[in-house]
């Protein structure tokens, strides 16, 4: 009975902590179905804000009909997609190489994979700037996808997900006869796929919300992806677009993460727990 | 994702292959805002974003062959962009830029020097130009773009509250003061009488604040900063630092307002004076007949002279095309001057924003001098000063702001404020 | 790292096997490394090396782009820019707080190393390190000289406070959250879904709503003090809060990964450990000092040190929120670097310290690197 009566309190407890921790993002999605005019003299109209009260929906239809926001979702859409595609493919097969087939110079290949995770995008985007400009390649998906592609987090994933697969798996195949190729595609990969999919929500996760190398490759406001594109209508001298919209471009930048984040939450969840770890 | 995939991938075929129409197509890049209601017609829009819309638009829907594809930028990281924008080899064909840049751009060889011949064949005449306006394009013998206009710093007023402070002439218009003393006394005077601040302006992320002490430095005539020196301590700098510092300990201004919220509390009606630039004059223009906003009588002058010498900061918007341009498709260069000719046949409609023109002609002309508020503010033109252009300008002019912020904030004495900016701004010089 | 196996391979080569039957292993490794070795070394390795060139040359960003040629090599120049100034003294009292935070670091080694909870030879090496950052903080400009960076060292030591700040809120209130959380039933999944949900936004979503909820004249931090009869508080704009400001956006929105960390970590403390203790007579508190906080030892560690290395690479915040304001309060490394790129087109300078940046970041993966090994 005590148990009972313990636990229904810290779900109380925890329940006035969880809706205190959303109400910034509830405020949010309140203040962008709100009229821009009442905003312009106060964010707290009525409840403190978090009701949306006088309602309107005009901000989502001036964000969907005029400006950049569709356009920079779709960036994004590219950008992350494009990204994630292909880590997979990089990561899947070099974190096999690296973790089932033992050739010479394994181990130093290894070493050297390793030491980039040193080196994150803020240390060379100076020099990855410089070289992207000389191949004319700025304002590209090109350009926004590659750097990103470099980094070897996936392929210490990966590599490590294919050493917890057992031997045995792989020998009988290997008996039947089976090439390397075939072994890969037709055992590892589908034995992997939890793994995979791990993978691909974090990449996209990480694309979709990277920040300082998209800000720095496109300079043209079409090729901005959604993070961007909202970072400098925030800084706006004069918020000419009002911060209805300005809200409802951040809901529209959120609501495919978070989607991507409750269907597949429980793969988020094992990625961060297993990922840097071990 | 497989179909995730495709569709993306599709679409991108799309978008990328979407225009392939004979007009020539010329990018353009500029901040003051978006516009996107704005149609082809400047006469009828107001504001800045609206009005260079219409004015773009106009341009792109005429029977010229050829098309502009706009990129506003956001004003913040305007000019870090279109560097980034140069140096990735993807500059806009036509740009907004200013004067204090052009040093910056055309020393580098960014931008293209225009000759007569090129401006006049595009039918620009450069003898229509404001002697200002010409030297504000021009560097080292040379023109590098078509001026738009001279923009300066106002003293905007919500009459009704210098009213009730008792602060109107005869003819019911808001006295502007004339000196530090009278500056003082109207403050007092509006708090006594509607306990409202008087003043409001940017100070938070932004260069106002420093703007409005570089001039009355300047009306006391100090130079601040010259070509390779500066003299950011002098009395008549550390005068102009304490008049804001007093205005701010006696609760006349509020420190902590940015831009917007500057303007915000102006058109809430909760402050006596705005400083802000000659930009906003016909959008405050429309807030004051709006029944909605509190701001009802609204009043712009001159930017006040308190000491011996006039002086407000000033600076031109001109039109700049890449050098590269010019050098690898003359085509190009040619529709890109046929747009700046446009803008320049628009200067009276860009001057609608309350911006002070560059064509004598339109200087000249009723329709201009008829302009709202336009006979107030007639001596700015005369009075524009700034700090010299310099190709480390940006981070001048973020080195003073800090300082003398830090010494309005409380958190450095004005002495070593003003000896820290002095040995950075050498440095930097 | 477990033990490469040769399971599987051909050992037997007679000599009439093609080449690539003798050498399947090293081939097939190669081809399936090399499409992710290729970009590694293209957009990783080399511009870590250019980025050491740019670094040692006058580069400005636009006179290259039109003319290769317009760099000239300066050698170690731009380093002596930022790290140094002229008429340097050295002193026992100069720094003497984060000198003194040092020294205690190397006591705690030193005390641990007694103790035997770390070996010699890693107390020798943090030995070192101590006395060489403890010696290199005592030298400032003397009289009538300057750093001739002047804003540098305020952005390093601003966003040491930022981690500082960050790291020890985020990881208590992941590490309280997930402790109360770590039950199986619907309303605790629910919570931690909702909890963790603010990490998946972007960093210019969580400014833009922050940046409003600071907002001192509209907004809702704002109008909570004012209803309570307070002044509303200056947060953004104020130098004292501002930095405090950007923590409080940055616990919030990056929480979530700590605590699902510890969540993966209480997992892993065998319950039968908690049996035998309420066995003992153990109640609550009794419960977390001596199980739950030593068994989380080790995620613990994990957690602070990549929360670290995330956190000081820190630039949106201070970028969107408050523009590195005011008076430099909320200026960070990167930011500085990003300005002296892009604001002021010293493309060597930027690089320069961006190697500073990398020094920083090696030390805290190497230390990373150590807590996994030990681990394993």
């Amino acid at each position: 009975m005590r148990n009972r009566r313990q636990y229904w309190t810290l779900v109380g407890g925890l329940g006035i902590a969880a809706f205190l921790w959303s109400i910034p993002t509830l405020w949010m999605l309140s203040l962008s179905l709100q009229p821009n005019e009442i905003l312009a003299r106060t964010t707290t109209y009525t409840g403190f804000g978090l009701i949306p009260y006088p309602f309107t929906i005009e901000n989502y239809v001036n964000l969907l009909s005029l400006g950049n926001t569709p356009r920079w979702f779709f960036n994004s859409l590219v950008v992350a997609t494009g990204m994630t595609a292909v880590t997979l493919v990089l990561s899947t097969t070099a974190g096999y190489a690296l973790a089932r087939i033992p050739f010479r110079g394994r181990g130093l290949v290894f070493v050297l994979i390793l030491g980039g995770l040193m080196v994150p995008e803020q240390v060379i985007f100076i020099p990855l700037y410089t070289m992207f400009a000389d191949w004319d390649l700025h304002n590209t998906y090109t350009a926004m996808i590659i750097p990103r592609l470099a980094v070897p987090l996936g392929v210490f994933l990966m590599m490590q997900f294919f050493r917890s697969i057992p031997e045995e798996v792989e020998e009988a195949a290997v008996l039947d006869g089976a090439g390397r190729w075939a072994i890969f595609t037709r055992i590892m990969l589908p034995l992997s796929i939890p793994a995979i999919t791990t993978l691909a929500i974090i990449t996209f996760l990480y694309a979709w919300n990277d920040y300082l190398w998209p800000l720095v490759s496109a300079q043209r406001q079409e090729m901005y992806t959604i993070t961007v594109g909202l970072g400098s209508i925030q800084s706006n001298f004069a918020q000419t677009e009002g911060l209805g919209r300005l809200m409802a471009s951040g809901v529209m930048a959120s609501l495919p993460v978070i989607a991507l984040f409750i269907i597949f939450q429980r793969f988020v969840i094992r990625g961060i727990a297993m990922g840097p770890t071990k | 994702m497989k179909y995730l995939l495709m569709a993306a991938g599709a679409a991108a075929v799309i978008t990328q292959a979407a225009p392939a129409m004979a007009d020539t197509e010329l990018v353009l890049g500029r901040f003051f805002g978006n516009c996107e209601a704005a149609g082809n017609d400047p006469t009828v829009e107001v504001g800045e974003a609206c009005i260079i819309t219409s004015i773009i638009n106009g341009f792109s829907a005429a029977d010229n062959g050829i098309t502009v594809e706009t990129l506003p930028t956001e004003w913040n990281n305007y000019y870090d962009q279109i560097k980034a924008a140069y140096a990735g080899g993807n500059a806009p064909d036509v740009h907004v830029m200013h004067r204090h840049r052009v040093m910056e751009f055309a020393s580098l060889g960014a931008i293209a020097p225009l000759t007569e011949d090129e401006l006049a064949g595009a039918g620009i005449d450069t003898a229509d130009w404001d002697p200002a306006a010409l030297e504000a394009v021009s560097f080292d013998g040379q023109i590098y773009a078509v001026p738009m206009d001279f923009h300066a710093l106002l003293w905007h007023v919500n009459t009704d509250i210098m009213a009730e402070a008792g602060l109107l002439d005869d003819g019911g218009n808001p006295v502007v003061p004339t000196s530090v003393e009278e500056l003082m006394a109207q403050a007092d005077a509006v708090e006594a009488a509607t306990g409202k601040d008087y003043l409001a302006q940017q100070f938070q992320a932004g260069v106002f604040g420093m703007r409005t002490a570089i001039a009355f430095a300047m009306q006391q005539g100090a130079s601040v900063i010259e070509a390779d020196s500066a003299d950011i301590e002098s009395p008549e700098m550390m005068e102009a630092a304490k008049l804001i510092d007093t205005l701010i300990q006696e609760g006349h201004v509020n420190v902590q307002n940015d831009y917007a919220n500057a303007q915000q509390a102006f058109l809430d009606g909760e402050v006596a004076v705005l400083v802000n630039g000659t930009w906003v004059v016909d959008f405050y223009d429309s807030q004051a007949s709006d029944k909605s906003v509190p701001l009802a009588n609204y009043h712009v002058t001159d930017f006040p002279t308190l000491f011996s010498q006039p002086a407000v900061w000033a600076d031109t918007h001109m039109w700049a095309i890449p050098a590269a341009l010019k050098e690898n498709d003359p085509e190009k260069f040619q529709a890109a001057l046929q747009l700046l000719a446009h803008i320049n046949e628009n200067n009276a409609s860009w001057a609608k924003t309350g911006h002070m023109a560059v064509r004598s002609s339109v200087l000249e002309s009723d329709a201009y001098n008829n302009l709202p508020h336009r006979a107030n503010y007639a001596e700015t033109a005369a009075n524009s000063r700034d700090i010299p252009p310099s190709v480390r300008y940006g981070a001048i002019q973020d080195t003073l702001t800090r300082e003398l912020l830090a010494f309005w904030m409380g958190e450095k004495s004005l002495e070593n404020a003003l000896s820290d900016a002095q040995l950075d701004i050498e440095d930097l010089l | 790292m477990t033990s490469i196996t040769d399971a599987g391979t051909v050992t037997s080569a007679p000599h009439r096997m093609s080449f690539y039957r003798r050498h399947k292993d090293v081939v097939d490794g190669y081809l399936f490394l090399a499409p992710f070795l290729a970009v590694y070394i293209v957009f990783l390795v080399y511009p870590f090396l250019k980025g050491v060139w740019i670094s040692l040359h006058n580069w400005n960003l636009m006179a290259v782009a039109f003319n290769p040629d317009a760099k000239e090599f300066v050698g170690i120049k731009n380093y002596v820019r930022f790290l140094w100034g002229r008429d340097m003294t050295w002193d026992l009292t100069a720094a003497w707080m984060p000198r003194l935070i040092v020294l205690l670091t190397g006591c705690a080694a030193a005390y641990m190393a007694m103790k035997g909870q770390i070996t010699r030879r890693m107390a020798f090496v943090i030995g070192i390190g101590v006395t060489v950052v403890w010696v290199l903080l005592g030298f400032h400009p003397g009289e009538g000289g300057r750093w001739y960076d002047r804003r540098f060292w305020p952005a390093v030591s601003n966003t040491f406070v930022f981690v500082i700040l960050t790291v020890p809120g985020v990881t208590a209130i992941g590490l309280a959250l997930a402790i109360a959380l770590n039950r199986e039933t619907r309303m605790m999944t629910v919570y931690r879904t909702v909890f963790f949900l603010s990490h998946v936004l972007s960093v210019s979503v969580v400014t833009l709503i922050w940046a409003f909820l600071f907002n001192s004249q509209r907004g809702l931090l704002a109008e909570v003090t004012e209803r309570l009869g307070a002044e509303p508080i200056v947060w953004l704009t104020n130098p004292d809060l501002a930095m405090v400001s950007i923590v409080i956006a940055t616990v919030w929105w990056s929480m979530g990964i700590a605590m699902v960390l510890f969540l993966a970590g209480l997992q892993g403390i065998p319950s039968e450990r908690y049996e035998a203790a309420r066995l003992d007579g153990a109640g609550g508190w009794a419960l977390f000092r001596h199980i739950t906080l030593p068994g989380l030892t080790r995620t613990t560690t994990l957690v602070v040190v990549l929360q670290t290395i995330a956190h000081f690479q820190v630039f949106g915040q201070s970028h969107l929120m408050t523009q590195g304001g005011p008076n430099d309060a909320t200026q960070t490394v990167v930011r500085h670097i990003y300005q002296a790129g892009f604001r002021d087109s010293e493309l060597g300078e930027a690089a320069a310290m961006s190697m500073f940046l990398f020094v920083i970041m090696m030390i805290f993966a190497l230390l990373q690197l150590r807590i996994s090994r030990v681990e394993d």
